[in-house]
């Protein structure tokens, strides 16, 4: 008996288990379908709960849209919104999982380039052309160039709620202490770090543990070196061929940055936050920081005071032979779920989210995030720094996209383990460039 | 009750026959009963583990013969493909060497010193001070895992983290280093670490072992003029011996499921140089989106716990015969 119960047990189980398994695979392959079309005469029914994925998760920055939800949930009764609110690096792995689940909130953050391509490649977004398109009325109350970002194949899928670019904060003071000039190319930049360092303090704080924030540097050094339909070829596995000279000379440049002005190989075991925290405490006298952090990096807490805090574009080479006018920046946003029971809900709420009140507040402190919302910046709340910041990104020829964001994930892996290597320095130029190469090919095959 | 003794019955008393052959038969249909529901129960909970602990298992194998994309639901069998590329993906050999790193230094230091720490807290006459010892050692490994590696990222910061303060008021300023920012020094940091965390609760296992074994021993060997040495190899080592080869299998098998302390103190960098298997399986999984090949590496650790778990098995077994 005992022998016989213990083989049905097995058999059961066994059945079960090949069972289970036959129906993993249609489980998995039935996640893609016809991504809807936002319809703009459709009625919002205000009821029901709507769920958004953020990337406010930062305690300085998590407030914005709990008191966005707030409102609109004040505005509307029947509605009860959602959170979920995770941080840079934190979402990145969250958002997979969603999708993976087949889970993903009715709203949810995007970064433009590959990473939002991955959603409408899986049908995972509703196509807004028809609400957020350049001609539409909501879609002509946001900065063209970051609703543009969003487009797909001629489509919208994005709403773009801030921009972002990259530039050198400095400390005014410690300049105007060494007689420095804000410098106007790159050259200058190094003849102002060696002042810098015969002063005793560190020209430029570098923290790349994170391994992304070198990326940001050659990100902006390659829109200088390497023309701009190079660099958007070069983003596609298939058409790859990062052959172009510009490439090295750029890597050369970031390579006497971090030995002229940071901590030569110990930019590895530096995080991005505590060399921030490093200019804050006066310890560094600049830091490459997106203009989202300026109203981080000083302010009436930190030993850098705001009055202090200056900002110039990472400056280019004398011989540069791509865009001197490039940017490194982008628009960030929120795309809305295909399979979001309530769309038009989820669209009327990105348009309450991006109404001039609430762009004003976003752009103003202690936000700080340059709302994409035209004339979402009330010059007299917000930063001057910020302000002037987004003139400087209104006034860029291109936009350059983040590298570990706009390329394909296996070569943005090459490009972020890749330049940690060549920053501690056991890799040269040539042998970063031949493993990006390597895994675009990869890329270009799967 | 055996069939012999109910046939003999019936012809003393056929009445006490009927009883007899009813209460067999009540005991036969509660017997029945019992092991029906008993069965009943045993299935249930088989369907609970076999969803929970064996469907993912052969899931995962049908998984790392496939390739994914998670954002189009594509899946397209692939057959043994992404086991030729784990042979050939040099970071899967780092991150064996460093699983295999953290497996012998862990045996070496939560192990065997803390086999002699045990021994020696065990040997203090005073009370008080074996317990004060005992907390003292313990006390890390009550720290979660994340909080722990946080505490050591900031520990290790060059120029401002503690070590370096500590080296600096030492005069030692030379030692001074980037510990977790350098590819030769990264996964030894993180392995100092997790050694510092999990030395106190393996002391504490083999302190519970040591109290075990009779105080007669040890007079009896004072009386004979064995020196704490000799106790320590001759008394000690011999009669934990099960407790030393259970740690050895459970720190090994603990080494390849690392994860934790390298996600938060250098995420597998600088250069994959401290990538371990399940680091590298999450960075192909979530962060390359490559899931079939991520569940290929789960297979290797699969493997590699289950030889573990399997030894642990064979090692207690021998033991118990013993006994």
């Amino acid at each position: 008996m005992q022998r016989s119960i213990h083989s049905t047990a097995a058999m059961i189980a066994a059945v079960s288990v090949i069972s289970m398994s036959w129906g993993a695979f249609p489980a998995t392959a039935s996640a893609a379908g016809d991504a809807p079309v936002a319809d703009p005469a459709a009625k919002v029914d205000y009821s029901g709960k709507l769920t958004i994925l953020t990337k406010f998760g930062l305690q300085l920055l998590s407030p914005y849209f709990v008191n966005v939800a707030k409102a609109y949930e004040a505005q509307h009764p029947g509605v009860k919104i959602e959170l979920i609110q995770e941080n840079d690096d934190s979402i990145k792995g969250k958002t997979k999982t969603l999708v993976a689940s087949n889970s993903l909130p009715d709203i949810y953050f995007s970064w433009t380039g590959t990473w939002g391509e991955n959603f409408i490649r899986g049908n995972r977004a509703v196509d807004l052309s028809k609400v957020i398109g350049p001609e539409t009325e909501w879609g002509k109350t946001l900065s063209p160039a970051a609703v543009k970002a969003f487009s797909y194949n001629g489509k919208y899928f994005g709403v773009p709620l801030y921009l972002d670019a990259k530039f050198m904060g400095y400390n005014k003071k410690m300049f105007a202490d060494l007689g420095i000039e804000p410098p106007k190319d790159f050259d200058a930049l190094l003849k102002a770090c060696d002042a810098l360092k015969g002063s005793g303090v560190v020209p430029i704080a570098i923290g790349n543990k994170e391994s992304w924030p070198l990326v940001h540097y050659l990100g902006q050094l390659l829109a200088y070196n390497v023309p701009t339909e190079t660099l958007e070829r070069d983003f596609n596995p298939k058409t790859a061929t990062f052959n172009h000279p510009g490439y090295i000379a750029a890597l050369g440049q970031y390579r006497s940055l971090q030995e002229r002005c940071a901590g030569g190989a110990q930019v590895n075991g530096l995080s991005y936050q505590t060399a921030l925290q490093s200019m804050s405490d006066r310890k560094a006298a600049m830091y490459y920081q997106e203009i989202i952090e300026f109203d981080q990096a000083a302010t009436k807490e930190t030993a850098l005071k705001p009055e202090e805090f200056g900002f110039f574009k990472l400056p280019a080479p004398s011989d540069a032979k791509g865009s001197v006018t490039a940017l490194e920046g982008a628009p960030e946003g929120y795309m809305v779920n295909a399979k979001a029971k309530n769309v038009p809900l989820a669209i009327d709420f990105l348009k309450f989210l991006t109404s001039q009140e609430n762009g004003r507040t976003l752009s103003a402190p202690p936000y700080g995030q340059p709302s994409a919302v035209i004339g979402g910046a009330d010059k007299t709340r917000i930063n001057p720094n910020v302000a002037e910041g987004m003139e400087e990104i209104a006034k860029a020829s291109y936009l350059m996209p983040w590298l570990d964001t706009v390329n394909h994930p296996r070569v943005a892996a090459a490009w972020l383990s890749g330049l940690q290597a060549f920053a501690g320095g056991s890799m040269s130029a040539e042998d970063l460039l031949a493993s990006v190469r390597k895994a675009a090919a990869a890329a270009a095959r799967q | 009750m055996t069939m012999a003794s109910v046939t003999a019955t019936p012809t003393r008393n056929g009445a006490a026959l009927r009883g007899a052959v009813s209460n067999r038969s009540r005991w036969l249909r509660h017997g029945l009963l019992q092991q029906l529901a008993a069965l009943r129960w045993g299935i249930v909970a088989l369907i609970i583990v076999g969803w929970f602990v064996y469907y993912p298992i052969v899931d995962n194998l049908f998984v790392s013969t496939t390739t994914q994309d998670i954002f189009t639901g594509e899946v397209d069998y692939v057959g043994l493909d992404n086991y030729r590329r784990l042979l050939d993906d040099p970071v899967v050999w780092r991150a064996l060497t460093n699983n295999g790193l953290y497996a012998v230094l862990s045996v070496i230091f939560q192990v065997f010193a803390a086999f002699v720490l045990a021994a020696i807290i065990e040997g203090l006459r005073s009370r008080a001070w074996r317990n004060f010892w005992r907390a003292v050692y313990f006390i890390p490994s009550a720290i979660s895992t994340t909080v722990t590696g946080l505490l050591f990222y900031f520990i290790y910061q060059p120029d401002i983290g503690l070590l370096d303060a500590l080296l600096h008021l030492l005069g030692l300023q030379n030692l001074s280093y980037t510990w977790l920012g350098d590819e030769r020094t990264a996964i030894y940091a993180i392995i100092a670490m997790s050694q510092w965390q999990g030395f106190g609760y393996s002391t504490l296992l083999f302190t519970i072992a040591i109290q075990k074994i009779p105080r007669e021993l040890y007079d009896a060997a004072t009386v004979d003029g064995a020196g704490p040495l000799r106790q320590l190899f001759c008394i000690t080592f011999p009669l934990t011996r099960e407790m030393t080869g259970m740690m050895i299998i459970v720190t090994i098998a603990g080494a390849f499921q690392v994860f934790n302390e390298v996600m938060v103190m250098t995420g597998g960098g600088p250069n994959n140089s401290s990538q371990v298997l399940g680091t590298w399986l999450y960075e192909q999984g979530f962060n390359q989106n490559d899931m079939g090949y991520a569940a290929a590496i789960g297979v290797v650790i699969f493997l590699a716990t289950l030889t573990t778990g399997l030894l642990q098995l064979w090692y207690t077994k021998r033991r118990r015969v013993e006994a």
